[in-house]
C-alpha cells in the first residue's frame, strides 16, 4: 500500500510546484469588451491598453541653413552692447542751457500723464520751498557724456536766482542718481547732509518697483531733505536719518529714571540713618581687620608640665597617627581605627 | 599613650611596652643607634620641587612664630615597610639633631611629619612637650587634609594642608590650656602624684563629713 502511496504524493506535489512555477499570462481583450468600455465613456489608461501598435516616429530630416548672410563680429559686438550715450540731439537739450522747468526730460522718458505730475510736484515743491529742485532725467543705462562737467554746469546755470538742487537722475537705476546743490547752498549744506539727503531718497525710491513710481517717491523724500536743509540755513538743525547712517550715532539716552531715583522716597526716610550705619560698618570692618592681625600677629604659648619619659624616648614618645595614601579607594575614614602591626602585617 | 610597635595602650611612663616589649633600643637596633644631623625639612625622596620647598618651609616658619615653643620638622624619605613608619618616627624624633633649630627649641617641642612616598604612608609624632595637648586623633585629622594632595602627588600643598589644620588645632589647645590647666596637667601628672590626689579628695571628704557631724551635734 505504502509503495503505491509514496509515488502518488510525489507526483501530486511536483505537479503542483510545476503549476505554482509557470506564470499567468497578461490580460487580453475579450471581444466586445473594449467597445462595451468604450461605449460607456472614457477608459482609463486607454492609450496604454490599446492593442494596436505604435507608430514609428518618423525621423527628422536634417535642418537645412538658409542662405542668409551670418553677422559679422562687430554687428555681433555692437548689439550686444547697446550705446549708453545720450543721443547728440538731446545734449543741447539738456546740457546748453538751465532748462524752461523743473523737469528735464528731453528725450520724453516719462508718459505725458507722468511728466505732468512730476512737473507739478516739482512746481508745488518750488512754491513751498525757497529751494528750488531742478531734475534731469535720463536712461538707466546711459551715462552723461564725459565733456559735461557736471559741477560747473550747475556752477553756471544755477549760481543766480533762487538757491537749487539738481539731481541727475536715471530711470529705473536711482542709485546711479547724482546731486548737486546751488553755490550758495555749497557753503550751508555739508557734503554729508547731501549724502544722506540722496541716499534716503535712492532707498524710498527702491521701495517702487516700476521707474516711473521710483521717480515719484525719490523725488517726495528729495522734497523732504531739502526742507531740512532748509531749516539747515536758517540755523536749524537737520535730522539724522538713522536706517542710513552706516556708523549709526548713539541711540539718544532714554529719560527713564534711574533705579536710585525710583528708589528715593524709599531711601528719603532712611537719610538719617544713613551716616550712623555707615560709621557703624566701618567700625565693624575695622574691628574685624585689627583682630585679624592680632590673630596673625598673636603668640600662642603652652604651659609646661612635667612628663615622664616614656618607652626609653628621651624627647619624644608621643605616637600620632599614620595614615596610608596608596589608594583612592581607602580613604582616611576607613583609616580612622589604628591597627596594630602585627594585625596590618597578618 | 600608644606603643609605635603594637599600636596597643601603654601606661605613662612605662620604660617598654607591656604587651610587646618596645623600646627606644628596638628602634635603635632597627634604624642606628648614633645621633642624626638633620634640617627642619630633609627632603631626602626628592618630591619637592625648589618652588615646593619654599612654600613649606614657610608653612613651618609660620608654626614656629605662632607657636613660639614649638618647631615643626618634616621628613622624606623611603622606609620600605608601611608598619615602621610609626617606629620611625618616634626614633627620628628621639635621635635626631635639627641643625637649623634654635637651641632653646629641644626636640620636646618638635613636631615631625614623616612621608615616605614610595610606601605611599606618612605620619606625624610629636615631642613631651605636646603630649598632655595633643591627641592621636588630632595628628590624623591632619593627616586626613593632606590625603587628597598626597594621592595626586602633590606633596608640598597636602604638608600645607596638614600644618594650616595643625595650628588651628594648637590655637584652640593654647587658649584653652590658658584657661584650664589642670585639665591638661591632669593627663601628665604622674602615678605617684595622682595617688596623693586621690588621697586628698578623700580625706577632704572624710574631713567635710565629720565636720558635718560636728555642726549636727552642736546645733540644739
Amino acid at each position: 500500500m505504502k509503495r503505491v502511496l509514496w509515488p502518488a504524493c510525489w507526483m501530486v506535489l511536483f505537479t503542483a510546484v510545476r503549476a505554482a512555477q509557470v506564470e499567468p499570462g497578461l490580460p487580453v481583450w475579450g471581444e466586445g469588451e473594449r467597445k462595451q468600455l468604450e461605449s460607456e465613456g472614457w477608459v482609463a489608461g486607454a492609450l496604454l491598453l490599446t492593442d494596436e501598435p505604435v507608430a514609428e516616429v518618423p525621423e527628422k530630416e536634417p535642418e537645412t541653413p538658409l542662405d542668409v548672410a551670418q553677422p559679422t563680429a562687430e554687428e555681433i559686438a555692437e548689439t550686444e552692447a547697446p550705446s549708453s550715450d545720450i543721443p547728440e540731439k538731446f545734449l543741447p537739450a539738456y546740457f546748453g542751457e538751465r532748462p524752461a522747468g523743473f523737469l528735464a526730460d528731453p528725450q520724453g522718458l516719462l508718459g505725458q500723464v507722468e511728466a505732468k505730475n512730476r512737473l507739478n510736484f516739482l512746481n508745488y515743491h518750488a512754491g513751498d520751498s525757497s529751494i528750488d529742485l531742478f531734475v534731469y532725467l535720463f536712461k538707466g543705462d546711459q551715462s552723461i557724456p564725459g565733456e559735461v562737467r557736471e559741477e560747473e554746469l550747475v556752477e553756471r546755470f544755477y549760481s543766480e536766482g533762487r538757491p537749487a538742487v539738481v539731481v541727475f537722475y536715471y530711470m529705473g537705476a536711482p542709485q546711479k542718481s547724482v546731486m548737486y546743490l546751488s553755490p550758495s547752498l555749497t557753503d550751508v549744506v555739508s557734503s554729508a547732509e547731501q549724502k544722506r539727503a540722496l541716499e534716503s531718497s535712492v532707498m524710498q525710491a527702491f521701495k517702487d518697483v516700476d521707474p516711473a513710481g521710483q521717480l515719484e517717491s525719490f523725488l517726495i523724500q528729495m522734497s523732504i531733505r531739502i526742507y531740512w536743509m532748509e531749516r539747515m540755513m536758517g540755523g536749524g538743525e537737520v535730522p539724522v536719518d538713522e536706517a542710513l547712517l552706516t556708523v549709526r550715532p548713539p541711540k539718544p539716552q532714554k529719560t527713564k529714571p534711574s533705579v536710585l531715583t525710583r528708589m528715593q522716597p524709599l531711601l528719603e526716610p532712611a537719610k538719617p540713618f544713613v551716616a550712623p550705619v555707615a560709621a557703624g560698618i566701618g567700625l565693624m570692618a575695622a574691628a574685624l581687620v585689627s583682630l585679624s592681625i592680632m590673630r596673625r600677629r598673636a603668640r600662642y604659648r603652652f604651659p609646661d608640665f612635667e612628663v615622664e619619659p616614656r618607652l626609653g624616648g628621651s624627647h619624644a614618645a608621643g605616637i600620632g597617627a599614620v595614615i596610608s595614601f596608596a589608594s583612592a579607594s581607602v580613604p582616611p575614614a576607613s583609616q580612622r581605627d589604628q591597627v596594630p602591626d602585627y594585625l596590618r602585617r597578618a | 599613650m600608644k606603643c609605635p610597635r603594637c599600636v596597643q595602650r601603654i601606661h605613662r611612663a612605662a620604660a617598654q611596652c607591656p604587651h610587646c616589649g618596645f623600646s627606644i633600643a628596638d628602634a635603635d637596633e632597627r634604624f642606628g643607634g648614633e645621633e642624626l644631623r638633620l634640617r627642619c625639612l630633609t627632603d631626602s625622596a626628592g618630591i619637592l620641587r625648589r618652588g615646593d620647598r619654599e612654600r613649606v618651609e614657610a608653612a613651618m616658619e609660620r608654626v614656629g612664630k605662632q607657636f613660639p615653643q614649638v618647631f615643626v620638622a618634616v621628613y622624606t624619605g623611603s622606609l620600605g615597610e608601611v608598619a615602621n613608619m610609626r617606629q620611625f618616627g618616634f626614633w627620628l624624633l628621639n635621635r635626631s639633631a635639627f641643625e637649623d633649630v634654635p637651641v632653646e627649641k629641644p626636640n620636646e617641642a618638635g613636631i615631625l611629619l614623616t612621608i615616605d612616598p614610595e610606601s605611599k604612608a606618612a605620619g606625624m609624632v610629636f615631642g613631651y612637650l605636646l603630649d598632655p595637648f595633643l591627641e592621636e586623633s588630632d595628628t590624623f585629622e591632619c593627616l586626613s587634609r593632606a590625603h587628597a594632595y598626597w594621592l595626586e602627588e602633590r606633596y608640598a600643598d597636602g604638608i600645607i594642608k596638614a600644618l594650616a589644620h595643625l595650628e588651628g588645632i594648637l590655637r584652640k589647645r593654647s587658649r584653652h590650656a590658658r584657661k584650664d590647666p589642670e585639665h591638661f596637667q591632669r593627663k601628665v601628672m604622674p602615678a605617684a602624684m595622682m595617688g596623693d590626689l586621690v588621697r586628698r579628695i578623700r580625706s577632704g571628704h572624710r574631713g567635710a563629713s565629720a565636720g558635718e557631724i560636728e555642726n549636727a551635734e552642736v546645733s540644739p
